[in-house]
C-alpha cells in the first residue's frame, strides 16, 4: 500500500512527460492541462490502492489514458476504431534512400531528418486516429514496453504490435508529405 | 529499393528481418533474435540502411515530441494536490 502523503513527491516527476502525452491526445494546451491535472487528482485519490514499489509511470499512463478516452473521446463522437490502410515498410526510408550514390543518399536522409521540425512531428503523430495514436506515443514518446502498453490499454501484445507497425508506417506516409512540402526531398522522388 | 537487392544472409531473409525491424529496435526480442537480425544486417547493405534510417528516425521523433510545460501550470498542479489533501 502506497502512502498518500507521498504521492505528490512520487508523481510529480512524471507531470512533463504525461502533459507531451495529454497534448498530443488532446491537441491544446487547456485540455491538455486538464486532463493531467483531471489525472494526478483521481491517482492521488486511488493512490492507497497503488501498490508501493510496482510501475508508477505505467498507473498514471493507464490513468491518463483511460480518462482521456472517456472523457474526450465521448466529446469529439469519434469512432472507438478505425483501421488505417496498408503502408509498405520502409516507407521513408525508401522514397529517399535511393540515390544514385550511398553518399548522396545518407546526405539526402539527414536533410530530412533534421529538416522535420517539431510541428511536423507532432502533426503527423496527431494525424493518426486514436486507436493507433496512443500506442505510438506511448511507445515513441514514453519508451514503455509492449507489455506495459498492452496493460495499460487492456489489449493483447499482438494488437499492440499490431497498431505499432501500422501506426509508424501511417505516420512515415504524413512526415513524407510534410518533407515534400518544405522542400527536403530530392527532385526525382516520387510526389505525394 | 526492391526485394530483389536484398541478399539473404545468416538466420534471416529480407522479409523476416523487416516483419521484426520494430521489434528489433524497440528491443523487444530475446538475444538471440536479435544476433540473427544482426548477422542479416551486416551482410544486407539495403536493410542495414533501412534499419538504420528507422533507428535514426525513431530518436528524432521522440526529441520532437517533448513539450515545456509551463510553469504555472505545474504549479497550480501543486496547488490542486496540496487543496485535495487538505480536504481529506
Amino acid at each position: 500500500m502506497a502512502d498518500q502523503a507521498a504521492f505528490a513527491d512520487d508523481a510529480m516527476q512524471y507531470s512533463k512527460q504525461l502533459y507531451a502525452a495529454a497534448m498530443r491526445m488532446t491537441r491544446n494546451p487547456s485540455d491538455a492541462e486538464d486532463l493531467v491535472q483531471e489525472t494526478f487528482l483521481k491517482a492521488y485519490r486511488a493512490y492507497d490502492s497503488f501498490t508501493a514499489g510496482t510501475n508508477l509511470k505505467a498507473w498514471l499512463y493507464r490513468i491518463l489514458t483511460n480518462t482521456y478516452i472517456n472523457k474526450y473521446r465521448k466529446a469529439a463522437r469519434r469512432p472507438d476504431e478505425v483501421d488505417l490502410g496498408d503502408v509498405e515498410d520502409l516507407y521513408l526510408y525508401r522514397r529517399i534512400g535511393s540515390e544514385e550514390s550511398a553518399e548522396a543518399s545518407r546526405t539526402t536522409e539527414d536533410r530530412v531528418l533534421d529538416g522535420l521540425v517539431e510541428a511536423d512531428i507532432k502533426r503527423a503523430v496527431e494525424s493518426l486516429p486514436e486507436n493507433f495514436r496512443i500506442p505510438v506515443l506511448l511507445a515513441d514518446l514514453e519508451g514503455l514496453s509492449y507489455q506495459e502498453i498492452a496493460d495499460i490499454l487492456d489489449i493483447p501484445i499482438g494488437t499492440v504490435m499490431s497498431r505499432l507497425h501500422r501506426g509508424r508506417k501511417a505516420m512515415q506516409k504524413a512526415l513524407w508529405e510534410f518533407a515534400s512540402k518544405r522542400g527536403l526531398l530530392p527532385e526525382n522522388a516520387e510526389r505525394p | 529499393m526492391t526485394d530483389n537487392d536484398c541478399v539473404d544472409t545468416g538466420a534471416h531473409n529480407c522479409d523476416e528481418a523487416l516483419e521484426r525491424l520494430y521489434e528489433y529496435l524497440d528491443e523487444e526480442m530475446d538475444e538471440a533474435t536479435a544476433d540473427g537480425i544482426r548477422s542479416h544486417l551486416d551482410g544486407c547493405s539495403p536493410c542495414n540502411g533501412g534499419f538504420d534510417f528507422e533507428r535514426r528516425l525513431k530518436v528524432v521523433v521522440r526529441e520532437r515530441l517533448s513539450e515545456e510545460v509551463p510553469d504555472v501550470f505545474l504549479i497550480k498542479l501543486r496547488k490542486a494536490l496540496d487543496d485535495e489533501a487538505a480536504h481529506r
